[in-house]
C-alpha cells in the first residue's frame, strides 16, 4: 500500500469529522488532567492535523507533521512514566502528577463558555483564502490553545496549549501559502520545542512523584547530572 | 576560503560541544569560553568586511555570505557592530559567572546561545529572524533550569512569548506579500503592520508581558539573568531597527513610535513602583532592570529624531550597571545563601565590596550622578521634555522607586550579623566587583568616553537594510 493509498482510504475522515476529532482532542488537552488521556489526545489532534493538511500540501509533507507530532508525542511519553504514579512512592493519589491549578469542572466550564463565545463570533472572522470549516478549526485551535496556556502552569498541560496554537498557526499559514521552508522550520521547531517542555515536565514532575528524595539535604535535589 | 558567519557559528557550537565535555572543570571552562568569546569579538571587529584576510594561514572573508535554500547568512556593518557587542558581554558574563559561582552549564549553553542571536543578527530573509529568537529561548530553558528540581516558570516563560511570536511573522510577510498585487489597497500593509507590533511585542516582552523577566530574576543566577537580558533584548531591539528601517512603511501604517513610547513608559513607571518594594535581592535586579529596558524602549520610540544615538549610549552603559548589580547580588547569595532581604544583616561586615556593588549598581540602574548610567539618561530626558514633559516627570518617579530599592536592599546588609558562619567575599570576586563599580564611576565622570563606540555604531544601524 502507498502512502497515496493510505491518506486515500482515510479521506473519508477529512472534512467535518476530522474537524470535530481535533476540537474535541484540543478540548480535552485543556480540560483532562491525566497524562494518559492528555497524550492520547495530542497524537490525535496531531493525526487529524496531518489529514487536513494533506488537503492543503503535498502529503509527504503532512507526513512529516505527523512524524514530528509522533515523535514529540514519544518523548513526552517516556518522560512522563517517569513522573507516573507509584505506591510505593509514598505520594498520595491525590498529590500525584500532573498537578493543576484548578478544578476539572472549572476547566470545563472555561472551555464551554469558548466554545459559547466562538459559536458567536466565528461567521465574523475573515481569514483570506481559507474555507469555513478550516477557519472554524483554525480559531478554535487557537482559542482553546491560548486557554490552556492561560489556566496550566504545569509544563505537560502548558506546553501541549502552546503545541495546540502552533497547531491552529500552522494550518493557517500552510492553507495561505505552502512552502517547504516554513514545513521544516516548524516541525523542526516543534520537536525542539518537545525537548524543552519534557525537561522541564520532569524539573517541575520529580518534586511531585518523589518528595522524598527531593530533601532539601539529599543531592537529589538536582536532575540526573547530564544537566549539570 | 571560510565566511565570517561559518567561522563564527561553527566557533561558537564546536567551542560549546568541547567546553560541555569539560564542565567538570568550571575554572578552566569558564576561561576557555571567555577566550573564544573574546577572541571571536576580535576577529569580528577587527578583519575587513569586503576582503578576504589571512588568519591563522586560512583565508576568511569576513562579510562573505553563506547561502542555502535561500537562507542567507552574512555579516553586514550592522550585524557587525551588534556581534561584537555580544560576544564581548559574553566574555564578562563567563569570567563574572565563574567567580560568582552560577553553574557549570552555563559556559557550553551560552556558547550555543550566542550561536542562535548571531544567526537571527546576520539571517536573510529578516522574516525568519525571530525563528532563531524561538531556538535561542529553546536553548535558555536549559541554561536557567540548569538542573534545578521544582518552580519551572522563569524557564517556561523565557520559551512561551518568542513561540508565540514567530508564526505572527509569517502571517505579516504573506500579507506584505499581497501588498503589491493591489497598489490603491493600502490594507495588507496595515494588517502586516499590526501583525508586527503584535510579534515584536511578544519578543520585547515590555509589561505586562514582563513575567518572564521578574520569575527569570527570582529563579536563575544573577548573572546568567543579567546575560540573558543584555542579550536577549539587544537582538530584539537589533531586529526592530532592521524592519523599521527595512519596511518604512511600518512607521506610518501603524504609528510604531508612538506605540514603542506608551509601552516604555509603562514599562519604566510599572517597574520602578514594583522596585521599590521587592522582598528579595533577585526580583529588585529583575525589576531595576526592566526599569532601566523600560527606559531604553522610550529612546527606540525617539529614533526618528536622535533617540537612536541615545539608545546605543544606553545599550553600552547598562552592560556596567546590570553586571555590577547582578555581580553584588550573587555574591551576596552565595555566601548568606538567601537573598531575602530580612535574611541579610551583617553582610556588610563580610563582603563590604558585593554590598558597594549592589547599591552602586542599583543606583546606575536609577540614573543617579557619578554612574555610568547617568549622561545618557540626562540626553534621553533633554531629548524627551522636548516632545512632552509629562513623560519626563513620569521616568523620573519611576527612578526614584529604583533608588528606593537600592537603599533598601543595602540598608538590609548592614546591622549584626545572623549567622557567624558566613564567609568572606574573595579577592578575585571583590577585584571583579571593585572594577565593576569602578568602570561605572569612571563612565559617569567622563561619559566621553564611549564617544568612539557609539558614533561607529550610528550608521550601520540607521542605515541598515533586510
Amino acid at each position: 500500500m502507498t502512502l497515496a493509498d493510505l491518506f486515500r482510504q482515510l479521506s473519508i475522515l477529512v472534512g467535518l469529522p476530522a474537524v470535530l476529532i481535533a476540537a474535541g482532542a484540543a478540548a480535552a488537552l485543556v480540560i483532562v488532567r491525566d497524562w494518559r488521556i492528555v497524550l492520547l489526545a495530542y497524537a490525535t489532534l496531531s493525526v487529524m492535523l496531518a489529514l487536513l493538511l494533506s488537503q492543503v500540501i503535498p502529503i509527504e509533507w503532512a507526513l512529516i507533521h505527523a512524524i514530528a507530532a509522533g515523535l514529540t508525542a514519544v518523548i513526552f511519553y517516556l518522560s512522563a512514566r517517569q513522573l507516573r504514579w507509584h505506591p510505593a512512592s509514598g505520594v498520595r493519589w491525590e498529590d500525584r502528577w500532573p498537578q493543576v491549578a484548578s478544578l476539572t469542572l472549572f476547566r470545563g466550564l472555561t472551555v464551554g463558555l469558548a466554545a459559547v463565545a466562538f459559536l458567536f463570533v466565528h461567521e465574523q472572522v475573515e481569514l483570506p483564502r481559507v474555507e469555513p470549516l478550516f477557519r472554524d478549526l483554525i480559531l478554535w485551535l487557537i482559542l482553546v490553545g491560548l486557554l490552556g496556556l492561560a489556566l496550566h502552569e504545569e509544563p505537560l498541560h502548558a506546553g501541549l496549549a502552546l503545541l495546540t496554537v502552533l497547531g491552529g498557526a500552522q494550518l493557517l499559514l500552510l492553507t495561505l501559502e505552502p512552502q517547504r521552508m516554513w514545513i521544516g522550520l516548524m516541525e523542526g521547531g516543534q520537536i525542539l520545542l518537545g525537548l524543552a517542555i519534557a525537561y522541564l515536565m520532569l524539573a517541575r514532575g520529580l518534586v511531585a512523584a518523589r518528595p522524598r528524595a527531593m530533601t532539601p539535604s539529599s543531592s537529589a535535589g538536582e536532575l540526573d547530572d547530564f544537566w549539570r | 576560503m571560510i565566511s565570517g558567519a561559518e567561522l563564527l557559528v561553527g566557533s561558537l557550537l564546536l567551542g560549546a560541544a568541547a567546553l560541555y565535555f569539560l564542565r567538570r572543570f568550571e575554572g578552566l571552562t569558564a576561561l576557555l569560553a571567555a577566550g573564544v568569546a573574546l577572541g571571536l569579538a576580535l576577529l569580528v571587529s577587527l578583519l575587513p568586511l569586503d576582503a578576504p584576510a589571512e588568519v591563522a594561514g586560512r583565508t576568511v572573508w569576513l562579510g562573505k555570505a553563506v547561502v542555502w535554500e535561500g537562507l542567507t547568512l552574512q555579516i553586514g556593518p550592522a550585524p557587525q557592530t551588534l556581534l561584537a557587542f555580544l560576544l564581548m558581554v559574553a566574555a564578562a558574563a563567563f569570567v563574572l559567572a565563574w567567580l560568582t559561582y552560577q553553574g557549570r552549564t552555563f559556559y557550553p549553553f551560552g556558547l550555543v546561545l550566542l550561536a542562535a542571536w548571531a544567526v537571527a543578527a546576520m539571517l536573510r530573509p529578516l522574516i525568519l529572524a525571530p525563528f532563531a529568537l524561538v531556538l535561542g529561548a529553546i536553548v535558555s530553558v536549559f541554561l536557567i533550569q540548569a538542573g534545578k528540581v521544582g518552580d519551572t516558570r522563569g524557564a517556561w516563560r523565557q520559551l512561551l512569548f518568542p513561540t508565540l511570536a514567530a508564526p505572527l511573522f509569517l502571517l505579516a510577510q504573506w500579507y506584505i506579500e499581497q501588498a503589491p498585487l493591489n497598489p490603491d489597497d493600502q490594507t495588507p500593509l496595515v494588517i502586516a503592520g499590526w501583525l508586527l507590533v503584535a510579534g515584536f511585542v511578544l519578543l520585547l516582552q515590555p509589561a505586562p508581558l514582563h513575567v518572564a523577566t521578574s520569575s527569570l530574576a527570582g529563579q536563575s543566577p544573577a548573572i546568567v539573568a543579567a546575560f540573558l537580558w543584555i542579550g536577549g533584548q539587544s537582538t530584539v531591539l537589533f531586529l526592530l531597527q532592521r524592519f523599521l528601517v527595512t519596511y518604512p512603511w511600518l512607521t506610518s501604517a501603524i504609528d510604531s513610535a508612538r506605540w514603542l513610547l506608551w509601552l516604555g513608559i509603562f514599562t519604566a513607571v510599572l517597574a520602578g513602583a514594583l522596585a521599590a518594594t521587592q522582598p528579595t535581592l533577585g526580583r529588585f535586579l529583575g525589576y531595576a532592570g526592566l526599569y532601566d529596558y523600560g527606559v531604553l524602549l522610550v529612546a527606540m520610540a525617539l529614533r526618528g529624531t536622535a533617540g537612536l544615538p541615545t539608545a546605543i549610549w544606553l545599550a553600552l552603559t547598562r552592560v556596567f550597571a546590570l553586571f555590577t548589580v547582578a555581580t553584588g547580588v550573587a555574591i551576596i547569595r552565595h555566601r548568606m545563601e538567601s537573598d531575602r532581604l530580612e535574611r541579610l544583616h551583617g553582610a556588610l561586615s563580610r563582603m563590604p565590596v558585593a554590598v558597594t556593588a549592589l547599591i552602586a549598581g542599583g543606583l546606575a540602574l536609577g540614573g543617579l550622578p557619578l554612574t555610568a548610567q547617568f549622561a545618557s539618561r540626562w540626553a534621553l530626558l533633554q531629548l524627551l521634555g522636548e516632545n512632552d514633559p509629562r513623560w519626563v516627570f513620569l521616568l523620573l518617579l519611576a527612578a526614584t522607586g529604583v533608588l528606593i530599592g537600592a537603599v533598601r536592599a543595602g540598608y538590609a546588609c548592614f546591622g549584626r550579623l545572623t549567622y557567624a558562619r558566613v564567609e568572606r567575599e574573595s579577592f578575585l570576586v571583590a577585584l571583579a566587583a571593585l572594577l565593576l563599580v569602578a568602570a561605572g564611576v569612571i563612565l559617569g565622570l567622563y561619559p566621553q568616553l564611549l564617544t568612539s563606540p557609539v558614533a561607529a555604531a550610528i550608521l550601520p544601524l540607521s542605515t541598515l537594510g533586510p
